[in-house]
């Protein structure tokens, strides 16, 4: 039987994480594992399970997708691979498992029939860059029996965050589309701000292709059901953020803000403002918002006030945001039809959509007329955002 | 969920890997003292659960736990230029079933590298911690024996991850003679048993109900009374002093409650009568989640007659989905419970009944016979009982006067079935002596045996010599080649007639009367005064 496989599309601040939890509480007579990219968000997922319920359920399992990779991918069935034991992992930034650098300085890595060397550091530790690529060749070596215990080790498998998964990851995810295990995806498209692998395989789904990698990779019997509409609303950003940040990808269809009391109440009139630079301490001092930049050293951010890098931002939610747009951003402000690199593009749309009551963003603007939805900070208007900031 | 096999490395008695494979439901292994059996059931027990006579290995490693020649070969070896790593015990146990608990468990990670749901229990050389001390107690050359302070166990599943006894499905129950005792002198198994048998909510509402009672006699009004008095009275300091119950998490309420038995403390009832109440118990359990083990040492120990029928009377009937492996050296326990489950230990040889080509044929005969081989250190098969008394004194004459069995050696009478004793004993290295006749084809025995020339433990003994003569009976000729004619042979005719207390005139006279009486014959030979000679193929079967 194939499971009854699905992706859900979610807008940013749509309650993605709750969602999956809520599901996996549903689920009482079957193993569940629930796995994401980051070490943040699996904190996030354990401590929602308390927040909801009070406690992780005996049959929830809650992994990061490397912790998932070795204890389940790699060691079960390493035999027919390798024989030493693996010593953990080793986060890489850059390509790994160099032997030689030639003399163009590129460098040269060892051969992938040297198992030893081209996947593992001298200490014995796994190059997180080809822990998939690893899996998959455990996989093929031993017949399938990999993902074949998995899905008999659990019935359900939900990831969150499935847009960071890149390269040989997607092949995982198509083995377990493929096995009798249920798979249940939760991500947003837009959000894709680490580079997480520096492998040339399904390169073209990087950068939030994963809808595009599960309707052109994956045989016709395997079905995975898209979602685009369970979690398209934000309970987080008011209509004028989602429409403002839906902008940044035309192709994909409009979050809304949600509609219901709950979500509305705080929200007066929450603004996308153009804050110029005369006015930037003057607002910090008035409003306190949270400053998110590119990175720790641009130019801009007052030290005196909290401040956060986009990346870093997200999953969070803030009442009041400022952002320290890089040049292409402003660029993008004044022309929607600029060009932005995919990476850029995800930091700012993940910038935009952290606010819950106003977001800002740092930049002088001429005589021009505003883009759509937005509006020039005036002194003084400040008395109508009403409420301190605070984190989540 | 069933414990499908078990491999043994280095562990006690087993050097060599030791592989044993498991029936589903019933195992009955049987062996003579010494050959193993308790430490197949202490293996399985330890793979389980990591304890050993009752208590945590991990903290009561020693190097007697090793096999012996595997020590001292790497003693040996240290002081040669290629000394050998620090030798490892290793238990491997490789499950049946498909759940998904068992699907946690699979891997390739074993000494099969087969694709298999299962544990790995060793006890080895701690290479992460002590590298730098052992290089320097090698270096020193002193030596004497492994040096377990640098020991350390794992429990690993075949998917390779440190797994601990809750992460195995199959819970056990062993079932010993040993009593290994709680601080609070409750029995150590029998606690396991119950709280095995109970499933996770009644658990957890008696530890609510203990962690109650602990409390409703801290807040009793009396104890705080005594605790003011105590205070007042003991004036070690300005700090009170008070009695109260421990209310740390650790003490579990298993080990702080005592099973009873018709208001007696279980330690205090019989043996016996704790052995059948703990198998009871372990066979109550209904869990659906878990399967259930139960390993028996040797049970026919403390229980009389009739409560063993009884006892195997309820492992026959209600093992149901429980798989189980006793240990015994019973025959009569073997023969009760069915040849089928027999699986016969010797010297880390080991025959299952059921793959012997002669199996129907042992399944069929009572199995008494059957178990005395296989226990026997050393045999000696003839046909019938005469030749069996004949063989037995002609022993005795040759060794002081004392009986065969008395020194190890089993005389069985196996009528016409000896190739299918001989199939058991080679299969187990049984040392054995087959005494037969000619029967006047001297040819037609050595190929019926020829399987076994230059076998190390079979000898087949025979008169090569084919006698005739003209005595006939009923009108066929006399078979001048069977044990009677061949012991006048080796006598003379005075002789035997003064022990048979005949007066035969001629020896066809005798021959005639030996072949109509024979055993009559061979219980006067055998309780004779007289030494007789015995025929030579005779002398050979019991010369040493």
């Amino acid at each position: 039987m194939i499971g009854d496989n699905r992706i859900v599309i979610a807008a940013a601040g749509s309650g993605k994480t709750t969602y999956l939890v809520e599901e996996a509480c549903r689920i009482v007579d079957a193993k569940v594992l629930i796995t994401t990219y980051t070490e943040s968000n699996e904190a996030e997922i354990r401590q929602r399970f308390f927040d909801l319920v009070g406690h992780v359920p005996a049959n929830v399992t809650i992994m990061t997708w490397f912790s998932f990779l070795i204890s389940h991918g790699v060691m079960p069935f390493q035999g027919g691979v390798f024989q030493f034991p693996v010593r953990g992992m080793v986060l890489v930034q850059a390509a790994s498992g160099i032997r030689y650098k030639n003399r163009m300085g590129i460098g040269v890595p060892w051969p992938e029939q040297d198992t030893g060397r081209h996947f593992f550091d001298p200490a014995g530790r796994v190059y997180s860059d080809k822990l998939a690529k690893l899996v998959i060749r455990c996989n093929d070596a031993s017949g399938g029996a990999v993902v074949d215990r998995i899905a008999r080790v659990f019935q359900h498998i939900l990831v969150d965050e499935v847009q960071d998964l890149a390269g040989c990851d997607l092949d995982i995810l198509a083995a377990l589309a493929r096995s009798r295990a249920r798979l249940l995806m939760v991500g947003d498209p837009r959000q894709v701000t680490y580079l997480t692998h520096h492998e040339k395989r399904l390169k073209k789904y990087a950068d939030g292709g994963i809808v595009a990698f599960l309707r052109n990779e994956l045989p016709r019997k395997v079905h995975v059901e898209i979602d685009e509409t369970t979690l398209n609303r934000s309970h987080r950003n008011s209509s004028v953020i989602c429409e403002v940040s839906s902008r940044l990808y035309p192709s994909l269809s409009a979050t809304r803000a949600c509609e219901c009391v709950g979500c509305r109440k705080n929200v007066g009139s929450a603004t996308v403002l153009i804050l110029r630079k005369d006015d930037y301490s003057h607002y910090l001092d008035r409003v306190r918002p949270m400053q998110l930049r590119d990175k720790v050293t641009s130019p801009g951010v007052d030290p005196n006030s909290p401040s956060m890098n986009f990346g870093e931002s997200k999953g969070r939610g803030f009442d009041n945001v400022v952002v320290l747009p890089t040049e292409p951003m402003r660029l993008w402000i004044a022309d929607p039809g600029a060009a932005l690199k995919p990476q850029t593009r995800a930091r700012f749309y993940v910038a935009l959509t952290r606010a819950r009551l106003s977001v800002a963003v740092a930049m002088d603007w001429g005589d021009g007329r505003l883009p759509e939805g937005f509006s020039l900070y005036e002194r003084g208007a400040e008395a109508t955002m009403a409420g301190p900031t605070g984190g989540r | 969920m069933k414990i499908a096999k078990v491999k043994i490395t280095n562990f006690k008695c087993y050097e060599e890997t030791f592989t044993l494979n498991f029936n589903e439901g019933l195992n009955v292994i049987v062996g003579t003292n010494e050959s193993g059996k308790t430490t197949i059931l202490e293996a399985v027990y330890l793979a389980l659960t990591g304890l050993l006579h009752g208590r945590p290995l991990k903290n009561d490693l020693t190097s007697y736990l090793f096999n012996l020649s595997t020590q001292t070969k790497y003693l040996q070896s240290l002081e040669t230029a290629s000394p050998l790593q620090p030798p490892a015990i290793t238990i491997e146990l490789f499950f049946s079933g498909s759940t998904s608990e068992l699907a946690e468990l699979e891997g390739d990670g074993n000494s099969e590298k087969a694709r298999c749901s299962g544990v790995v229990y060793r006890i080895e050389f701690d290479e992460d911690n002590f590298r730098g001390p052992y290089e320097e107690l090698v270096k020193a050359g002193a030596l004497r024996s492994i040096p377990v302070e640098y020991y350390t166990t794992t429990m690993r599943s075949f998917a390779r991850k440190g797994i601990t006894a809750r992460n195995i499905p199959i819970k056990s129950a062993l079932i010993d003679s040993s009593s290994t005792r709680m601080q609070n002198g409750s029995d150590v198994y029998v606690s396991r048993i119950i709280r095995d048998v109970l499933e996770e909510k009644e658990r957890a509402a008696i530890s609510q109900a203990h962690r109650k009672l602990k409390e409703a006699f801290v807040a009793d009004p009396n104890l705080k009374l005594i605790n003011e008095r105590i205070t007042h009275a003991a004036k070690i300091s300005q700090k009170a002093v008070s009695i109260s119950v421990d209310l740390s998490s650790q003490t579990a309420w298993e080990s702080s409650l005592m099973t009873y038995i018709d208001l007696i403390p279980f330690q205090y009832i019989g043996k016996g009568e704790q052995c059948v109440i703990k198998t009871k118990l372990a066979l109550s359990a209904k869990k659906n989640a878990e399967a259930t083990a139960i390993l028996l040492e040797e049970p026919e120990n403390h229980l009389s007659h009739s409560r063993l029928n009884e006892l195997i009377a309820d492992l026959t009937q209600q093992h149901g989905q429980k798989q189980i492996i006793i240990s015994t050296h019973s025959s009569f326990v073997a023969n009760k419970l069915g040849l089928d489950h027999l699986i016969v230990l010797r010297g880390g040889e080991v025959v299952r009944i059921s793959e012997l080509k002669s199996s129907d044929f042992f399944r069929k005969l009572a199995g008494y016979d059957t178990l005395r081989l296989a226990l026997a250190s050393r045999a000696i098969l003839v046909e019938g009982d005469s030749d069996e008394l004949v063989v037995q004194r002609a022993y005795m004459d040759a060794h002081d006067g004392r009986l065969p069995i008395q020194n190890g050696t089993d005389v069985i009478s196996v009528g016409t079935a000896f190739l299918r004793f001989l199939e058991l004993a080679e299969a187990l290295k049984i040392p054995v002596v087959v005494v037969t006749d000619n029967d006047g084809d001297a040819e037609a025995v050595k190929r019926k045996y020829a399987a076994y020339d230059g076998s190390p433990t079979v000898r087949v003994c025979y008169d090569p010599d084919v006698e005739t003569g003209p005595l006939e009976v009923k009108g066929k000729p006399f078979n001048y080649n069977t044990l009677e004619p061949q012991i006048l042979n080796a006598n003379s005719r005075s002789v035997l007639n003064e022990v048979l207390g005949t007066s035969a005139e001629t020896d066809d006279q005798l021959r005639l009367h030996m072949r109509a009486n024979k055993t009559e014959c061979a219980l006067a030979i055998f309780g004779s005064d007289r030494k007789i000679e015995y025929p030579d193929y005779i002398k050979r079967a019991i010369a040493p």
